[in-house]
């Protein structure tokens, strides 16, 4: 008798109705989806991998080439001047200064 | 190329989503609506609280799709049962219980007269005692007799063990077998 109550109460289990839902709610739902901004709250390791990924070279090899281009263009057009200004500390007035003592010894 | 979004998976759906792809949302919306909506029409038995439900479930999928994590859930669906399940519970617990429409459509068409009126008085009978079951206990019928998942993806979603959701099941259909009489 068990058995039998326990067959139909799983049966009726099973049969439950269900009130169909209107035809259009999944578009409804994507329709509302399009007017809905995403909020891109990524995990940690996710956000760094997207900020390393900012910095990326598409070809590292032309940059490289190109910036030496760069810094040898600017290099060769500013050519660096050896010789001291006048007016430098290392003039001959104070040069003789800081030797001035050594002729005493 | 309908066809090639319609074999892809909801985990490479998923994947699309979290770039920003409305296409593959419609897709995956599209698949499972129905779905998720017999599962909420089950708690709340009011269709169009059901569609506020399964509709809010997805565009909170769609405003942060960052919170299907494909390393920490085992599947799209039962990550998903579980929201909606959560914000079932969430509307029962902000609203009192109703009683049952009386234009619900609980008779089988092929029944004849009297038989319908039978069927459809233990039908109403059975979901007033089901709504009067502990949350957990509707919870694993709702999900294993009306879904027909497996024991097992039910316990998953209901974060419980294999035996804990048998003994739900076991507590749930004595309570209903004891209230329904023979």
């Amino acid at each position: 008798m068990t058995a039998m109550r326990d067959e139909k109460l799983e049966e009726m289990l099973r049969s439950r109705r269900v009130e169909p839902p209107s035809a259009d709610l999944a578009e409804r739902i994507i329709l509302k989806a399009q007017a809905i901004p995403q909020s891109q709250a990524l995990p940690l390791g996710q956000s760094l991998r997207r900020l390393f990924a900012e910095f990326h070279l598409p070809k590292p090899a032309y940059v490289l080439a190109g910036t030496l281009l760069v810094g040898f263009l600017l290099g060769f057009n500013n050519p660096f001047d050896t010789t001291p200004p006048v007016n430098s500390v290392t003039s001959p007035t104070a040069q003789a200064y800081l030797y001035a003592d050594e002729d005493d010894l | 190329m309908a066809v090639e979004w319609a074999e892809k998976d909801d985990g490479e759906l998923l994947a699309l989503i979290q770039t920003g792809s409305h296409h593959a949302f419609g897709v995956l919306v599209r698949r499972h609506t129905e779905r998720f909506y017999r599962l909420a029409y089950r708690y709340v038995q009011n269709r169009e609280t059901a569609e506020d439900i399964v509709q809010d479930a997805f565009l909170k999928l769609w405003e942060e799709p960052s919170r299907w994590q494909p390393g920490r859930h085992s599947k799209f669906t039962t990550w998903f049962y579980k929201v909606v399940v959560n914000l079932c519970l969430d509307w029962q617990k902000k609203k009192r219980p109703q009683s049952l429409p009386e234009d619900m459509p609980l008779v089988d068409q092929r029944d004849r007269p009297e038989q319908a009126v039978v069927r459809n008085e233990e039908r109403r009978r059975l979901e007033t005692e089901i709504a009067a079951l502990p949350e957990r206990q509707r919870a694993a019928l709702n999900l294993c007799f009306a879904e027909g998942l497996s024991n097992q993806e039910a316990a998953e979603i209901m974060g419980v063990n294999l035996k804990a959701l048998q003994s739900l099941l076991m507590r749930a259909k004595a309570t209903l077998k004891e209230r329904l009489g023979d």
